[in-house]
């Protein structure tokens, strides 16, 4: 009996195996890249990954730059990780709790870095940081003092397939919230998605916030406190609520990601989806839609256009903890030259974040239109809380569209308030 | 050392560290301390970033109780064990009894059976959350081709409905546990001796009556430990829900271990606190399930 | 739970033989009812590889094709595995086989003396530590998440280092378990024997003893190695801070998942040739696990 019990006991090693892809994970700590032998500085650079494929990595951009500097400069060495987007919030983070700093990072920033005093502000890193675009200036900064420095930029249309429009029989895009419900409508009834509305937990966070907007509402209010659950916003969710539906969306919103939605628009049976730049590139190696096949217009509101619109930028962040500042300052002046700045975007289809960089770009066919739009652009909130709002709206503000979304907004704008 | 005892024995005392030490010595490090620190962790109060900003007593402890998500997770987690372990259980037996018979290529056959295993969780979930995509996923492209789904509709959206998710996602689970509790049966139904199934036969009784009173009892130690493992397994699974759903939407298809990932994104110190209450569950159901199987013993 | 904990004291195995032969049975003519039963046994195993043959599918689809609702893809293009190598796969490749291979060999080299001693042996403390191993069957790093990230912020190494730590403590249990019940049913008199004649006892261990445990250690080794193999949420965190060809395969898989857009072609590419060292390692060593791991015996 006890022999089979260690017989099956042997066996039941492969338990362990069964389910356990996963373990959790901490860090080790790397060496701190102090000044090396020779008086060398060895910075760390951890980049988010804009690629869309082995092919056009990150980091490659990177070690692009890195290899120009490095030869300009012999005593400084740069190390650079990619870190894929989806985890970058989440390993970044777990860098700084596990006390191994980078030197500097590109991506996501949170004010939380600057408000434990682990940055450097941007007029220490940089000779010249009024080149920055002036409109972000506000999101990167804590306590009046800019932190946060932008390197790319995005700002969101409404893009719409104008072959879908066409066999629905509809010749203009539409301004306001009841034109979109009617031209869904069409669309739908030709078998295709009127709208694709992605509420799922990747991005969730900026579909709210351009629907909120066009209903002059939005995460803060005019004096920059959090107001999450005003009537503005509740009345939002209640018209997506009445829009889902009606059945024009996709099914399901609430468990729908954009990267999933923007194949499909590529595929082309969206009529319309908000999308960035970085769309356009998607719908080109989808293979379905030629350039006249779509357009992208001012998306709209309740009672008309949006003036403004989602600016998105992400920032960069020089940490302090290595001690660093002379080699930081040299290669960021270095990395942020106009011709880095523009070959980022035409690698990524984003929009630049300095003046000297966007007044290059300006007259661009594709990208003027995003352009116009920067300057007037809302940008997210940048309080210590915002980090763990967002992670809360992204997991649960789907949740409104069969649920209740007054309660849903309330326990938002409770985690926003609760550690301001 | 006193120089008056002989010296082979002090030494003698510690030979058993020699041979053992090294092996108490990584689990206590590796898989022991994690555990101390965890519970340290849980009264302390973190930063997002991870900073300790003092004790924080049964704080963490209060705000776990204060989320409203956490009933639905519980009894979800509760309905996710349950239900794999119990249908992993039903059709190991079944496949293991299969799969004992001899018939020609049998050999091969037990090979497909060790797929799952060979593949990582993570990739089968990638490859289940592809094939059930509303649009062109295999199975809907299947089920379209049988006319009982159109592509694209709700009805084909099995990720975006909490419960049909939840439901596929627990069908993943089962497929990726059973090779290991069909081969953990296999291995017990190989042990037994043809002697006592010829006894039997020739006594007359019937095959039911040869499987329940002869085959079902000798299994009975390999069942215990193949539950046991799994229950653990199961309970503590992540990579299925997270690569499926992210257990989203809401906290919908979330279970706890899915629930303490999304918590330790921000809340380090509640996250700590709901893995030491995962853990105290798993202890507690290991050592009830050993107790009530081992007073069974005692009945029989 | 003792009796569980317990390993049988060597002396009441010592009357028993080695393990038997696994037996061969006769061949029988082919019947009605067993053509039935392999027709379902062949279905259930279909249904068991067609995930996978699904992937490998998929991963040969091209670029263009990859989202239509088919069930084939309209032609073969065999460019995602091509292409995949100019992205440092074949690095992660390698950091995937150093971790894996570490982790194996640092479960063989502890656990391997502790088992045979714990076989052999009455020491004090014995019954502590297999209660121990016993009881760390149960944790899994996904339960103590937080514990291993804030423990391993102390320590100062290698990230694959701390992965090979890592998957080695969570895996060592089983090998030890298995390991004992082998060394157990090892009657010792062969042992004595050859010291009799005058080997060591590291002698006797390493010509006899190792030997006829051979099927223990390998299912130990094939258990690890998968194991880590297919490790991700430590490998994902621990490699923090590495360039991304130090990172190990499930980390580079999973990368492909971006913010965008998810190349669904590359990542069943690269999941299909992540699992081809497994089936290499198994169709290598398989016949000597166990009794064969397909004859799904433990003695």
């Amino acid at each position: 009996m006890s022999r089979k019990l260690i017989a099956s006991l042997a066996i039941a090693g492969v338990g362990s195996l069964a389910l356990t892809a996963c373990a959790g994970g901490g860090g080790t700590k790397s060496t701190s890249a102090g000044t090396g032998p020779g008086g060398v500085t060895t910075l760390k650079l951890v980049v988010a990954d804009y690629g869309t494929g082995p092919s056009n990595t990150s980091s490659k951009y990177w070690q692009s730059i890195i290899t120009a500097f490095e030869a300009q400069n012999p005593k400084i060495k740069v190390n650079v990780t990619a870190i894929n987007w989806n985890d970058f919030d989440n390993q970044v983070q777990t860098m700084i709790q596990n006390h191994q700093y980078p030197d500097i990072t590109e991506g996501d920033y949170f004010a939380n870095y600057a408000q434990e005093k682990l940055l450097y502000s941007a007029d220490q890193v940089l000779s010249n940081p009024d080149n920055l675009l002036p409109v972000f200036k506000n999101q990167g900064s804590y306590d009046g003092v800019q932190y946060g420095m932008p390197w790319t930029t995005s700002s969101r249309t409404l893009f719409y397939n104008k072959k879908l429009f066409a066999e629905a029989g509809i010749t203009t895009p539409p301004t306001t919230w009841a034109q979109v419900q009617t031209d869904a409508t069409k669309i739908k009834a030709t078998g295709n998605v009127g709208y694709g509305l992605p509420l799922g937990p990747e991005e969730a966070q900026a579909e709210a916030l351009l629907w909120f907007l066009g209903n002059g509402g939005g995460y803060q209010n005019a004096s920059g406190q959090y107001d999450i659950n005003s009537t503005q916003n509740v009345q939002t969710l209640d018209f997506l609520k009445s829009f889902v539906a009606s059945g024009v969306t996709e099914p399901n919103p609430a468990s729908k990601n954009r990267t999933d939605l923007w194949q499909q628009f590529a595929s082309g049976t969206i009529g319309m989806i908000n999308g960035s730049p970085a769309l356009i590139p998607i719908i080109n190696s989808g293979g379905k839609l030629t350039s006249s096949d779509w357009a992208s217009v001012q998306i709209p509101g309740k009672n008309g256009p949006l003036n403004t619109t989602l600016g998105v930028c992400d920032n960069v962040a020089a940490f302090n903890a290595n001690g660093h500042q002379a080699a930081i300052k040299a290669f960021l002046d270095f990395a942020y030259q106009d011709k880095y700045q523009l070959q980022f975007d035409k690698e990524y289809d984003l929009l630049p974040a300095t003046t000297s960089a966007t007044q290059a770009l300006s007259s661009d066919p594709i990208f003027g239109p995003f352009l116009k739009a920067l300057p007037q652009s809302v940008q997210y909130p940048s309080t210590t809380s915002w980090a763990n709002t967002k992670t809360q709206i992204q997991q649960t503000i789907g949740t409104a569209l069969t649920g209740n979304p007054k309660s849903v907004l309330d326990q938002i704008q409770q985690t926003a308030t609760k550690s301001q | 050392m006193s120089t008056n005892v002989p010296r082979a024995n002090p030494l003698r005392r510690f030979t058993p560290l020699l041979w053992v030490g090294p092996a108490a010595a990584l689990i206590i490090g590796v898989v022991i301390w994690p555990v101390v620190v965890m519970a340290t962790t849980s009264t302390l109060n973190i930063s997002p970033d991870g900073f300790n900003l003092g004790s924080a007593g049964l704080g963490n402890y209060r705000e776990l109780f204060q989320e409203i998500a956490l009933p639905g997770v519980l009894m979800r987690t509760a309905v996710w064990v349950v239900g794999v372990v119990v249908v992993t259980m039903v059709v190991s037996l079944l496949l293991a009894q299969l799969f004992n018979q001899a018939f020609p290529g049998r050999r091969v056959a037990r090979w497909a059976l060790i797929a799952p295993w060979g593949a990582s969780v993570m990739m089968t979930s990638l490859i289940f959350r592809w094939a059930l995509n509303a649009q062109n996923g295999v199975v809907n492209v299947i089920l379209h081709d049988l006319g009982l789904v159109n592509l694209g509709t709700d009805q084909a959206d099995w990720l975006g409905r909490p419960v049909a998710a939840f439901v596929w996602m627990m069908a993943v689970a089962v497929f990726v546990s059973l090779p290991f509790s069909t081969y953990a049966i296999l291995a017990g139904l190989q042990t037994m001796d043809s002697a006592v199934y010829e006894a039997a036969r020739v006594d007359g009784a019937s095959p039911w009556r040869i499987y329940r009173s002869i085959t079902l009892p000798l299994l009975r130690p390999a069942l215990i430990v193949a539950t046991l493992i799994n229950v653990i397994n199961v309970f503590n699974s992540f990579p299925i829900i997270w690569e499926m759903t992210r257990g989203g939407p809401g906290y919908s298809t979330s279970t706890t271990t899915t629930f303490m990932f999304i918590l330790k994104q921000s809340y380090i110190g509640e996250s700590a606190a709901l893995s030491v209450i995962n853990f105290a569950i798993v202890v507690i159901v290991a050592l009830v399930f050993l107790k009530v199987a081992k007073w069974k013993d005692q009945v029989d | 739970m003792s009796s569980i904990a317990e390993p049988l004291p060597a002396e009441t195995l010592s009357g028993e033989s080695l393990p038997p032969k696994r037996v061969r049975r006769p061949r029988a003519p082919i019947t009605t009812r067993k053509l039935i039963l392999s027709v379902i046994a062949y279905a259930v195993a279909l249904v068991f590889v067609l995930p996978y043959v699904f992937m490998v599918l998929t991963a040969m689809r091209p670029a263009s094709d990859i989202s239509a609702p088919t069930l084939l893809p309209d032609h073969f293009d065999f460019s995602n595995f091509t292409s995949i190598w100019s992205t440092g796969f074949g690095s992660n490749l390698g950091a995937s086989l150093i971790v894996a291979g570490g982790a194996t060999v640092l479960v063989l080299l502890v656990a391997v003396p502790a088992a045979y001693y714990c076989a052999r042996r009455r020491f004090r403390g014995r019954m502590l530590f297999l209660v121990m191993v016993l009881a760390t069957q149960m944790f899994q790093p996904a339960a103590m998440l937080v514990g291993i990230q804030r423990e391993f912020i102390q320590f100062n190494l290698p990230p694959l280092v701390s992965l090979i730590l890592i998957n080695g403590g969570f895996n060592m249990a089983f090998a030890i378990w298995i390991l004992t019940a082998y060394f157990s049913s090892i009657p010792a008199e062969l042992e004595e024997a050859a010291m009799v004649d005058g080997s060591s006892r590291l002698g006797a261990l390493g010509r006899i003893t190792l030997p006829l445990a051979m099927p223990g250690i390998m299912t130990a080794l094939i258990f690890t190695f998968i194991a880590a193999w297919n490790e991700f949420i430590v490998a994902l965190t621990l490699t923090l801070g590495q360039s991304s060809g130090n990172t190990p395969l499930t980390v580079a898989i999973n990368n492909y998942i971006g913010q965008y857009s998810i190349d669904w072609g590359h990542l069943f590419a690269g999941s299909v040739i992540a699992t081809v060292p497994v089936i290499i390692l198994f169709a290598a060593i398989e016949g000597r696990v166990v009794g064969g791991l397909t004859a799904g015996s433990i003695k």
